[in-house]
């Protein structure tokens, strides 16, 4: 590491932790490719290969400025999405083996949890609210998770429970207020502070509607008999 | 300035913030090029193969279905639109990223097929990929480590190149060789064109033929060697 790139105020401590983190990385995904080259089924080998992507987020974590974590986040998605997919094409190849075309949706899954018929209401109005005062991407997960406790509560108790249809198209517009937000960073920079509130609550609202929807059709999946 | 010496003289630069995208003749022509073969792709219709059969003179048609034609379709005009935002992009982030979403594609557009042979490769191909993304983000992160910056018109214009620079970009074309299946992955890849529906395969065959073009050119500005 470049030693005169690191500002002064940062502890040399910190500094010196960089080494041992790359290191740890990639023992880390040493161990993990022995474990890989060592297995023999399939989806252990999917599994274990999860390992090396985790390696992956120690060694770009290690770096520990802003431009890494904008590295960390992608990297935590394209892992996720390379996860499912290759999980995808194990499940359809093993199907094509045996020769049958069942679904693997749980036909019937019951939510019998207290809490979904005593306290909806007051959580879900809690986790929106705390979610709006965090805004952003944890903000739109904490309101989303208060969206799904509404959605899959089929008896929210005081009010009737509304499926909101239109709550894809919410999606689709706080995602345009996000991307504007950015465009307004990098032509208009001395507008910051707008093009953050709008970044921030664009995503807070895309976030919060699209983990609604996944309740919404969470609840019309899993209800069904 | 060493952009110039690969790519041609420069055309003109786009500043936004530290992003500083670029324009150079190599990056027109090959960011033109794939948007040609891409909407050739777009507008063409798939192959339909005729296998002939074991112990007789019956011969069994291949054909690709309407729902698995869109799918596929689409998925190689993501992909092709992806490797052309690689050939453009003037960050080593974006390069990345547009890399990473050529492997995800790539295992796509062969997800829906129906042989076995096929699944197994693309199986074989997505693990490879997956295991790439730590030398390909890995190296990425080194690059940002050891300089500081990850927009490619700054790194051009550093003026030492750290031996950790070079460890990361070494490590970063490990991961784009992964990711894009060449040379020492290809075997995980090759069984994948086994299938019909031709011009959406070629796709895969191409994107990663352009992208090691320009990461070529990439990882030579970033270790200043011309």
């Amino acid at each position: 590491m470049v030693v005169d790139l690191v500002p002064q105020f940062v502890p040399s401590f910190f500094q010196s932790l960089y080494t041992p983190a790359l290191y740890g990385g990639l023992i880390v995904a040493f161990i993990s490719l022995i474990g890989i080259a060592m297995q023999k089924k399939d989806i252990h080998i999917l599994i274990l290969t999860d390992l090396v992507g985790l390696a992956m987020l120690i060694v770009v974590a290690a770096v520990g400025t802003d431009l890494a974590e904008a590295l960390v986040l992608p990297g935590l998605v394209v892992e996720l999405a390379e996860i499912m997919a290759i999980s995808e094409i194990l499940i359809s190849r093993e199907m094509r083996k045996i020769g049958s075309e069942k679904s693997f949706v749980p036909s019937s899954f019951s939510l019998d949890m207290e809490i979904l018929y005593t306290a909806p209401n007051f959580i879900a109005l809690i986790l929106i609210a705390y979610g709006a005062f965090l805004s952003g991407f944890t903000g739109g997960a904490v309101a989303g998770g208060g969206i799904i406790i509404y959605a899959l509560s089929r008896t929210a108790r005081g009010l009737p429970v509304v499926v909101v249809d239109g709550i894809s198209g919410i999606s689709g517009i706080a995602w345009c207020l996000w991307i504007i937000g950015f465009v307004f960073f990098f032509v208009a920079p001395q507008y910051w502070l707008l093009s953050l509130f709008l970044a921030a609550f664009g995503l807070f609202l895309k976030v919060a509607s699209k983990m609604g929807l996944i309740g919404i059709l969470m609840r019309e999946e899993f209800g069904r008999k | 300035m060493s952009l110039e010496t690969i790519g041609g003289s420069l055309l003109g630069t786009i500043p936004l913030g530290d992003i500083v995208l670029y324009l150079n003749p190599l990056h027109l022509f090959l960011f033109v090029t794939i948007l040609l073969f891409t909407f050739l792709i777009a507008i063409s219709r798939t192959e339909t193969q005729v296998e002939a059969m074991f112990g007789s003179l019956d011969e069994n048609k291949v054909a690709v279905g309407k729902k698995e034609f869109k799918h596929r379709r689409f998925l190689a005009i993501v992909c092709g639109i992806a490797t052309a935002g690689a050939m453009i992009t003037g960050d080593l982030f974006n390069f990345t990223l547009f890399m990473a979403l050529i492997g995800i594609v790539n295992i796509g557009i062969v997800s829906a097929v129906k042989q076995i042979d096929v699944l197994d490769s693309a199986y074989q191909y997505g693990l490879i990929a997956m295991m790439c993304g730590l030398p390909l983000f890995g190296g990425a992160a080194m690059i940002l480590a050891s300089t500081g910056t990850l927009s490619l018109f700054n790194l051009a214009a550093t003026p030492t190149v750290a031996p950790l620079t070079i460890f990361g970009a070494l490590v970063m074309l490990i991961g784009i060789a992964g990711e894009s299946g060449i040379a020492p992955f290809f075997a995980s890849k090759a069984e994948m064109f086994r299938t019909p529906g031709s011009p959406f395969i070629l796709i895969i065959h191409l994107s990663s033929l352009f992208i090691i073009v320009r990461a070529v050119e990439i990882l030579l500005i970033i270790i200043h060697v011309i």
